[in-house]
């Protein structure tokens, strides 16, 4: 009994100025329902854990604008309909490993039958965002709680604030109009390796499971120096890891691009053992495990 | 969706609110004040509209964060629990402004929430659902405490949300202005600690949320291009015929989830955005359900403004230390946002929520 990663799905662009987070989210979130064999209105919760989105919109919830989009119980709430909830979640490149265990944790209670999780991050347009570092991307996944079936069966979370300004993106008045600038410290991603690596070790240790044990590592790509450094870190072979040629690009949407490889190169499939990692700004590190 | 509690063996515990604080500026802005500093000549009379007649701003000294921290630590004080023995802190707030108007994206608010009350064993993350945020964040935390996964979380937001309201002053000249929600904003910081509850308490009985997302293009608010901090958009005409069609349907559906009548009900206490408003949609809620709560809803929005994902946790801390709320009392906390979010918790007071503000004056 468990929560069982039913479909997952990627949306990107070869045109990243001319693309939207809402839109991209809408597509991911259209191609993982279809592949779920289910639809838009058989989603009870919808988290969006994408962060750069058209104007920065901080109100409404990013989630509600694409819950409307693609047509999940949009309309008012009457009898023998049981409604869609969503909202966003903001936990860096962390906010879909976050969304999953909030997903998790409503599925397990039986509150919910379906969840959806989705990420994606463009370019704010309108001039806020001089010199957008990430790639126009977005992805989903759908989730369902499967009685007989293996899953998600815990998560771990480790945080260090001292490493806080290592990354750090924040909107400003500079000369007249707001701008976002985001700075990354060229140690920002070793040190993220080190923290996923600790809440990795935590987690596999809860379970009774050894870094050899693990058949598959599915890391947030976040960047070149944190997938070097993270094997050593986890303590397992590179050749464990997923890794996505160019997404280290890729934000809040990272960890879903690699799920999506691995279902892809017909890896995730075949683990008995699955480790999600992820790290982000905080530093904010965490990992979820799979077993079969 | 809708949790009650308990519910069997996949979450047999009952979450119950332990603490709660809350930091309001010391400078309070009068509406007379606000619409005097309009840059056009309007003819409103806002505080005649919404009932405001103040609301508490930050000089520029305080922020977000600071608002977040100090209602944190207020909440802490009040709590039987240590910082490092919080498992959870989630922080809900819509503006994420530190050092005056600098809106951090990354990282999340609620590393530094954490941080600086000494939270070092909780996880953190924020979550952003409009002024739902923080009735969200609890329905989020009392998941993980029903299913035993948790025993305590704080949830926990700082809104330095003022801002908006100087820049509506600069570009509102009519009743139409889709900025005119803006003059009613004030800032605020509230915290709660939710916890599992002892056996055979009644705790958080039922939560329910739902997006009506039809109506998802009502209220926007994103950074200013020319102005400093942020603008918002708003229908509020709009948002509160919705409110009023949707909200007897939900209640009654919260209520029943409850095995529970309107009448049954002490207190409700409904997102703070207009007196006027208030009393309206909640005068529409008891006819359509046929009775009314033992007290009149609750309402600082003249006192305070709306403080957007604060204004539940102000307004019952401003209850609690009116020494109005008394152990056994029912009382629904009533979520209406942009979104459009409509959510509900449904908990009864306890002895030791009524201590925590026992020795204020």
């Amino acid at each position: 009994m468990a929560t069982t990663i039913e479909a997952v799905a990627v949306a990107s662009s070869r045109w990243p100025t001319r693309r939207s987070a809402r839109k991209l989210a809408d597509d991911a979130i259209r191609t993982s329902v279809a592949r779920a064999g289910v639809t838009t209105n058989d989603i009870d919760l919808l988290l969006n854990a994408g962060l750069y989105r058209e104007r920065i919109l901080g109100e409404p919830a990013l989630a509600a604008l694409i819950q409307t989009d693609v047509g999940a119980n949009p309309e008012d709430p009457h009898d023998g309909r049981h409604g869609t909830f969503s909202f966003d979640v903001a936990n860096g490149t962390c906010g879909p490993l976050t969304a999953l265990q909030i997903a998790d944790g409503f599925l397990r209670a039986g509150t919910v039958q379906h969840a959806l999780i989705v990420a994606s991050d463009a370019d704010p347009g309108r001039g806020l965002a001089p010199r957008f570092p990430f790639a126009a991307s977005g992805a989903a996944v759908v989730c369902r709680w499967d009685d007989d079936g293996g899953g998600l069966v815990g998560f771990r979370w480790e945080t260090s604030p001292r490493d806080g300004d290592l990354l750090r993106a924040r909107v400003a008045f500079e000369r007249g109009r707001n701008v976002l600038r985001i700075e990354e410290d060229p140690a920002f991603g070793e040190r993220a390796a080190a923290w996923a690596g600790k809440a990795a070790a935590a987690l596999l240790a809860d379970h009774g499971v050894g870094p050899d044990d693990v058949d598959l590592v599915i890391p947030s790509p976040l960047t070149a120096a944190f997938l070097d450094a993270l094997p050593a870190h986890l303590g397992v072979d590179g050749d464990r890891l997923v890794t996505v040629p160019g997404a280290d690009r890729v934000h809040t949407a990272g960890l879903l691009v690699a799920l999506a490889a691995a279902h892809e190169q017909g890896r995730f499939g075949d683990a008995r053992r699955v480790l999600l990692v992820s790290a982000s700004a905080g530093i904010v590190a965490g990992a979820a495990l799979i077993t079969r | 969706m809708m949790e009650r509690s308990p519910n069997g063996s996949r979450a047999p515990y009952v979450a119950r609110l332990e603490s709660v604080g809350r930091c309001l500026p010391a400078t309070r802005l009068t509406t007379d004040k606000l619409m005097a500093s309009t840059r056009h000549h309007t003819r409103i009379d806002l505080e005649r509209l919404t009932g405001i007649h103040e609301r508490r701003v930050s000089d520029g000294h305080e922020h977000s964060l600071s608002l977040a921290a100090s209602a944190a630590a207020d909440c802490l004080s009040r709590s039987r629990h240590r910082p490092e023995d919080l498992e959870l802190v989630v922080s809900c707030s819509i503006t994420k402004y530190r050092d005056d108007l600098v809106q951090w994206l990354e990282p999340p608010m609620s590393v530094a929430v954490a941080e600086s009350i000494g939270a070092v064993n909780a996880v953190t993350f924020d979550l952003s659902n409009a002024c739902a945020g923080m009735l969200t964040g609890v329905f989020v935390v009392a998941n993980r405490i029903r299913r035993g996964e948790i025993r305590r979380g704080m949830v926990v937001s700082g809104e330095y949300i003022s801002q908006l309201g100087v820049n509506a002053a600069a570009h509102v000249r009519s009743l139409m202005s889709r900025e005119l929600a803006s003059l009613t904003l004030g800032d605020a910081g509230a915290a709660v600690i939710v916890e599992r509850a002892p056996d055979g308490a009644r705790g958080i009985e039922v939560a329910g949320f739902t997006t009506v997302s039809q109506h998802s293009r009502l209220c926007f608010a994103y950074p200013a291009k020319h102005d400093l901090g942020a603008r918002m958009f708003t229908n509020a005409r709009a948002i509160h015929r919705v409110a009023i069609a949707d909200m007897p349907f939900l209640f009654q559906e919260t209520l029943e989830a409850a095995g529970l009548e309107i009448g049954d009900i002490d207190y409700v206490i409904p997102h703070q955005t207009s007196a006027r408003a208030i009393r309206k949609g909640m005068g529409e809620v008891c006819e359509a359900l046929g009775d009314t709560p033992r007290h009149q809803a609750v309402v600082t929005v003249d006192r305070y403004g709306n403080t957007a994902s604060t204004t539940h946790f102000v307004a019952l801390v401003e209850e609690l230390r009116a020494g109005r709320l008394h152990a056994g009392d029912r009382v629904v906390l009533v979520a209406l946002a942009s979104g459009l979010e409509i959510g509900f918790v449904l908990f009864t007071v306890d002895e030791e929520l009524v201590g925590t503000y026992g020795n204020d004056d």
